[in-house]
């Protein structure tokens, strides 16, 4: 799957940020929230978009963030 | 009507309305949702796609990446001297060529000139694996909210009243439930006084009043002071948009004062 170009709520465009996200959440193991805050995502839409997003790191799907995320990078 | 910017970045805007109506102010708001012109793609020409998103998933998402809009250089199609068969006073040409293993992002889009590049360059698209390829032109013309919400400017606007917290100190005996329950923190205790930190963060919920069982504070929303905050997609900044809403909205006035 690919992350949707806009939140389906509000049209803000995610597109562009999840990749951060991802780098910082799932690799890096930074706290969803702060991340969320610093790329400037107010709502509560754009922030569950971008949360409940799956991700895959290396071809498996990860659930957890962080310590998971570690072992298939 | 007096018009301040309480915040102001590239894509976000908070503004303060002083000396007006709600029902002035919902209309501003509906301008920029609906009426405000931007550039988006529109027709795309797909020549080779072997990646594995559908093409018209593809073209979609082309449709929903915001391109930077030049409104004085632009035209509607519909009102051009052309006749709507497209023109460069109409519309801006793209062209994208990539082939895998690599993702596809935004920035890949190639302008017909470098003023129309995107600005957002890393939207992904899709991913190609091995061999596979992408082979498009895209055509981008000028449209409203109204006609569908990839031309829509703006996201997440909304307006409140701006907040009036009246505390009454002999009342108050400093119980500090309100400070507690407050969402937003707005209030605090400061040298043995009840006092307002933030009145702009208020969101007029009320539980500080519903809580205190001293009715010592009173929430008010003043209408004539209106806070507006909206964001938009990054092809307008958000100084722009508001200044081509109120041109919108003042051409629109002017046309019904001639017809009455």
């Amino acid at each position: 799957m690919i992350i949707p170009v806009r939140c389906f709520t509000c049209g803000k465009v995610l597109g562009s940020l999840f990749e951060e996200y991802k780098k910082r959440v799932y690799i890096e193991g930074e706290n969803p929230k702060k991340v969320l805050d610093d790329l400037k995502i107010r709502r509560y839409c754009c922030r569950r978009t971008i949360i409940s997003h799956p991700v895959f790191v290396k071809g498996k799907e990860v659930k957890e963030p962080i310590d998971e995320a570690a072992q298939y990078e | 009507m007096k018009i301040t910017f309480l915040e102001l970045e590239d894509n976000y805007a908070k503004v303060l309305f002083e000396n007006t109506t709600p029902y002035f102010v919902n209309a501003i708001r509906r301008t920029l949702i609906s009426d405000v012109p931007k550039l988006a793609i529109e027709n795309v020409t797909i020549y080779d796609n072997t990646s594995a998103l559908f093409d018209e998933i593809i073209a979609h998402r082309l449709g929903m990446i915001p391109l930077p809009t030049h409104l004085d250089l632009l035209v509607f199609r519909e009102e051009c001297s052309c006749n709507g068969k497209g023109c460069p006073n109409c519309t801006v040409h793209y062209t994208l060529s990539k082939e895998g293993s690599c993702t596809v992002y935004s920035g890949d889009l190639r302008p017909e000139d470098a003023m129309w590049a995107v600005k957002d360059k890393n939207i992904p698209i899709v991913k190609l694996l091995k061999d596979q390829r992408l082979i498009l032109e895209a055509e981008a013309q000028l449209g409203t909210g109204k006609q569908h919400a990839k031309w829509q400017a703006v996201c997440g606007i909304g307006y409140k009243y701006y907040p009036v917290i009246e505390i009454d100190s002999e009342k108050c005996n400093l119980c500090n439930e309100c400070v507690e329950i407050c969402p937003r923190k707005v209030l605090e205790i400061k040298k043995k006084k009840l006092d307002v930190k933030n009145v702009e963060e208020c969101i007029l919920c009320k539980s500080c009043e519903e809580v205190c069982k001293r009715d010592a504070i009173k929430v008010k929303g003043d209408e004539n002071r209106i806070i507006m905050q909206y964001e938009t997609d990054g092809s307008l900044s958000a100084k722009e948009v508001l200044m081509e809403a109120l041109k919108i909205l003042h051409k629109k006035y002017d046309e019904l004062e001639k017809k009455l």
